[in-house]
C-alpha cells in the first residue's frame, strides 16, 4: 500500500488523504482511551503472585517465566488502584537495550517479552503497518496486543531474536510521505495504561527520590535521538547508588511533575500553546481539529512544544533518563596500527623532536617532502583578554572558522620544505616531554601513513619560560629513504591547559606512547626496511 | 517543511536538484526547502589538473588545491556536527564503506559498526571554535583527492560533563561531471582532557 517514492499525486487527492488520516488517527485515539485497563498485561501483578520472587528484568536470565497475560487474581476487575505497583522491580541496572538483546541471543531465551514502538505510528493504519514492518523483517512474528498509545503504535512480541529482527526494520521501512519509520524496541515491563493508576506512597517516594536525582536540563527532546523507549522504574535503592546518573523512569510516574514527551497529563503545562499556529506548519494531520476545542487536547498531544523534530528551540526539561544507558566509550591511550607501524612512527617521532628542540630546527629539512605543507593553531577563545604564553602562536594562527581574508588564508598555509622550516625556526623554543605523547594512528595505506600526536611542551626562553602547553600535531607522512618518514602534511595545535586545569592531568598515570620504547635496535631498523619494501619503493 | 516537500512534485524535485548544481558555492542536497533526505558534502565539480610538472602548473594547482580544501572543509564541517548534534542517525552517511574511526583511542571500522558505535553514543551538542585543512599531497593518496580537516571546540555529551576535544578528519573526494562529493575516509577524536574523563 505504500506508494513508491515519487509518485505524485494532485493537490486535491492529498487533502482528502490526509482528512482521512485524520479521521483515522482520531478515530484510533478514542477507542485507545476507552479501552479499560486490559488485565493482559500484568508483570507486576505476576510478582505479587509469586511473592519475593524478583524479575530480573523481562528478558535477561529470567528463572521466573513471565506469562504476561495471565490474568492474577489481584487483577479483577481493574483493581488496580488497590495494589501497590512498585513492587515490581527491574532490578538490572540500566544497559543499552541492544548489549541486553544480545546478551540473550546465545539463550535463545523464550518467554522475553519485548514491546515494539512504532513512534507516531498511530498515523498509520494497523494491517498496513504490520505488513510492512512483515515484508521488510527477517524472521516471521505474531504481534501480540497490538494498540495505539498517545501518538505511537506498539505491539508485544515473546522473543529476543525477534525483537532483535523488529529493530534492525527500524528506518528500512518508509510511509507514504517518505517518511523513514523507526521501530524502537524494548524488553517489556510495566505497561503503561496499567501505570495510570499508580497512587500509592511508595510512588511519591520515587518521584521524589527521582526528581533529585534528575538532571532536568533545558534541552529540546529529538525523538529521532530517542534510543529506547523508556519503560522501565526502578528502584530508589538504585538511583542512590547512582548518583550521577538519571534513571530511566516510566513516563506516568513524571507526568504530575514534569510534562513529558507523549504524557497525557502533561499537556496541562502547555496551555499556552496555540493548536493552530504550532500545528500549521507541522504536520497537515492537525489542521483538522484546529478550531474543534474539545480536541485542543488531543492536538497537544500529538504534536507537543516537546516533541522537536527539526532541533528546533523548545526549553523543555529533557526525559529525564533516557539516555541514562548511553555511557561514553572508556578513553584510552595510544592506538597503533601494528607493532611494526607504532616503531616505525615512535622511532621518526623520536628523531623529529630531538632535533625541534635542538635549536637549529634547519635539520627538519631531511624530514619534509618538497611540496609539504604545514599549518598552525591555537584556539580562538572570546572569553580569553589576558595575554598568554600562547601569543607568540597567534601571528601564524590559521583558523578558517574566523580567518576570513583569502590571502592570509593562503599564506599561513606553509607550502614547501623551505617555507615550512624558516616557519619552524621562528617559533619560541621548545622541550617536548615525549614520555607524555599519546600518538593515535588513524589512516594508514600502502602509500601513506597518518598519525596525531597529543602531549605537552615547556617554553624554554622568553618571557613564558618554564610555562607548559599541550599540543596535537597530525602528520601526513609517505616512506621516505632511509628507512625513514617523509613529511607531507603538518598540522599543529597549541593550547595552554591551563584554564582547563588539567596541565599535568594528561601524562601522569597514564601509560604513553614512550613508555616501553627500547632504544633503537637492529630490528626496529629491519622492520622499517620491510615497510619500505612493502610499499613498493627501492631503498 | 513537510507541507513544502509533500507538494513537491517529482518534476519539481528534479529541477531543483539540477539548479542546485550551478551555484558558486558549496552547498547541501537538504539545506533548502524540503525536507532533509540526504547528508551529503558537495562541491562543484573539481577542476582539471594543469599538467603536472611545469612551474606554473605546480602553483595554479596548489592554489585551486587549498581553495577547494577551504571550501570543502568549511561545508563539512557545519553538516557534521549538525548531524551529529541533531540527525544521529545520519551522520554514516558522510563516511565511506569502509571508514575508520578511532574515537579516544577505541577503534571502529566499517559503516556498520560506525551505525552502531554513534547509536550508543549519548546525545551530544558541539561547539567548534577551531577549523583548519590542508589539501594532501597526491603522493600519499595516489592522486585521490584528499583534504585534511582538524577541528577543536567543546562537546557535551548528554550525562557527561562538557570536553574538550579535537577531532581530524580525511575527506575523499568523488567525483561526477556535475559535482564533488566529499566523504569522511578516517576520523580521529579525543578529547583533550581524556585522561580524566
Amino acid at each position: 500500500m505504500s506508494l513508491p517514492s515519487g509518485h505524485t499525486m494532485g493537490h486535491t487527492d492529498q487533502v482528502a488523504q490526509r482528512r482521512a488520516r485524520c479521521s483515522d488517527i482520531y478515530q484510533r485515539r478514542l477507542s485507545s482511551r476507552s479501552e479499560k485497563v486490559n488485565p493482559g498485561i500484568h508483570s507486576s501483578s505476576h510478582q505479587q503472585q509469586d511473592g519475593e520472587a524478583a524479575m530480573h528484568g523481562a528478558h535477561m536470565d529470567s528463572s521466573v517465566r513471565y506469562t504476561p497475560y495471565a490474568i492474577s487474581p489481584y487483577n479483577r476487575k481493574g483493581s488496580f488502584r488497590k495494589q501497590d505497583q512498585t513492587h515490581v522491580n527491574m532490578e538490572r541496572e540500566q544497559k543499552p537495550p541492544q548489549r541486553r538483546m544480545e546478551g540473550n541471543m546465545p539463550d535463545g531465551t523464550l518467554g522475553s517479552w519485548f514491546k515494539i514502538t512504532v513512534p507516531f505510528g498511530i498515523k498509520y493504519n494497523e494491517k498496513w503497518l504490520l505488513n510492512l514492518i512483515r515484508n521488510e523483517c527477517s524472521v516471521p512474528f505474531i504481534p501480540v496486543e497490538f494498540h495505539y498509545e498517545n501518538m505511537h503504535a506498539s505491539f508485544f512480541v515473546e522473543n529476543a531474536s525477534i525483537a532483535y529482527a523488529l529493530k534492525n526494520v527500524s528506518g528500512k521501512i518508509w510511509d507514504e510521505d517518505n517518511e523513514k519509520i523507526s521501530i524502537f524496541v524494548n524488553p517489556a515491563g510495566i505497561p503503561h495504561f496499567a501505570q495510570k493508576e499508580l497512587k500509592s506512597e511508595k510512588v511519591e517516594k520515587i518521584k521524589l527520590a527521582m526528581n533529585q536525582q534528575c538532571d532536568v536540563s533545558q534541552e529540546a527532546l529529538d525523538i529521532q535521538r530517542l534510543p529506547f523507549y523508556p519503560d522501565m522504574m526502578t528502584r530508589d535503592t538504585k538511583m542512590a547508588s547512582n548518583p550521577g546518573k538519571c534513571m530511566a523512569a516510566s513516563l506516568h510516574v513524571h507526568e504530575e511533575n514534569i510534562p513529558m514527551v507523549m504524557s497525557a497529563v502533561g499537556m496541562d503545562k502547555w496551555k499556552g500553546t496555540e493548536p493552530g499556529e504550532k500545528c500549521a506548519d507541522r504536520s497537515p494531520v492537525c489542521t483538522t481539529f484546529s478550531d474543534n476545542s474539545s480536541n485542543i487536547n488531543s492536538i497537544l498531544e500529538l504534536f507537543p512544544k516537546l516533541l522537536c523534530l527539526d532541533g528546533q528551540q523548545s526549553p523543555r526539561p529533557t526525559l529525564c533518563g533516557t539516555e541514562a544507558h548511553k555511557t561514553l566509550p572508556t578513553c584510552k591511550g595510544s592506538f597503533f596500527g601494528s607493532e611494526m607501524l607504532k616503531n616505525l612512527v615512535l622511532q621518526f617521532l623520536q628523531q623529529y623532536y630531538l632535533i625541534y628542540d635542538s635549536g637549529d630546527r634547519q635539520g627538519l629539512l631531511s624530514a619534509y617532502h618538497d611540496e609539504a605543507c604545514f599549518s598552525l593553531s591555537i584556539p580562538f577563545n572570546p572569553e580569553d583578554s589576558a595575554p598568554s604564553s600562547l601569543c607568540k602562536y597567534f601571528k601564524d594562527s590559521r583558523n578558517i572558522k574566523i580567518l576570513k581574508d583569502p590571502y592570509l588564508k593562503g599564506e599561513l598555509l606553509r607550502h614547501t620544505k623551505r617555507d615550512i622550516v624558516d616557519s619552524l625556526s621562528a617559533l619560541p623554543k621548545t622541550q617536548h616531554d615525549l614520555s607524555s605523547f599519546l600518538v593515535d594512528m588513524w589512516c594508514q595505506t600502502e602509500w601513506m601513513l597518518c598519525f596525531s600526536v597529543n602531549g605537552v611542551f615547556k617554553e624554554v626562553e622568553g618571557q613564558s619560560q618554564g610555562s607548559v602547553l599541550a599540543f596535537t600535531r597530525t602528520f601526513i607522512a609517505t616512506p621516505g629513504s632511509s628507512s625513514s618518514l617523509c613529511i607531507v602534511n603538518d598540522k599543529l595545535f597549541v593550547w595552554d591547559t591551563s584554564h582547563q586545569g588539567t596541565q599535568s592531568a594528561l601524562f601522569t598515570l597514564v601509560p604513553t606512547a614512550f613508555s616501553s620504547v627500547p632504544a633503537f635496535s637492529q630490528e626496529q631498523q629491519k622492520m622499517v626496511q620491510v615497510f619500505s619494501v612493502q610499499s613498493g619503493m627501492n631503498y | 517543511m513537510r507541507k513544502c516537500r509533500s507538494h513537491w512534485s517529482q518534476g519539481d524535485r528534479e529541477r531543483h536538484q539540477r539548479r542546485s548544481y550551478y551555484y558558486e558555492g558549496p552547498h547541501t542536497s537538504h539545506s533548502s526547502c524540503g525536507g532533509r533526505t540526504r547528508e551529503e558534502v558537495v562541491t562543484p565539480p573539481l577542476p582539471e589538473h594543469a599538467a603536472v610538472g611545469s612551474p606554473m602548473a605546480m602553483s595554479v594547482d596548489f592554489k585551486t588545491y587549498v581553495d577547494q580544501a577551504c571550501r570543502a572543509a568549511e561545508e563539512f564541517v557545519n553538516i557534521y556536527y549538525e548531524t551529529m548534534d541533531k540527525r544521529r542517525r545520519a551522520l554514516t552517511r558522510l563516511y565511506l564503506d569502509k571508514a575508520t574511526l578511532i574515537w579516544n583511542g577505541n577503534a571502529v571500522s566499517g559503516l556498520d559498526a560506525l551505525n552502531n558505535f554513534f547509536d550508543t553514543l549519548p546525545s551530544s551538542e558541539f561547539q567548534v571554535n577551531m577549523l583548519d585543512c590542508q589539501p594532501v599531497h597526491e603522493q600519499a593518496t595516489q592522486s585521490q583527492t584528499t583534504v585534511l580537516v582538524v577541528t577543536s571546540g567543546t562537546v557535551k555529551f548528554d550525562g557527561n560533563k562538557q570536553h574538550y576535544f579535537n577531532q581530524n578528519f580525511l575527506l575523499t573526494a568523488q567525483s561526477t561531471p556535475n559535482n564533488t562529493v566529499w566523504k569522511i575516509a578516517s576520523d580521529c577524536f579525543r578529547f583533550q582532557d581524556w585522561s580524566s574523563s
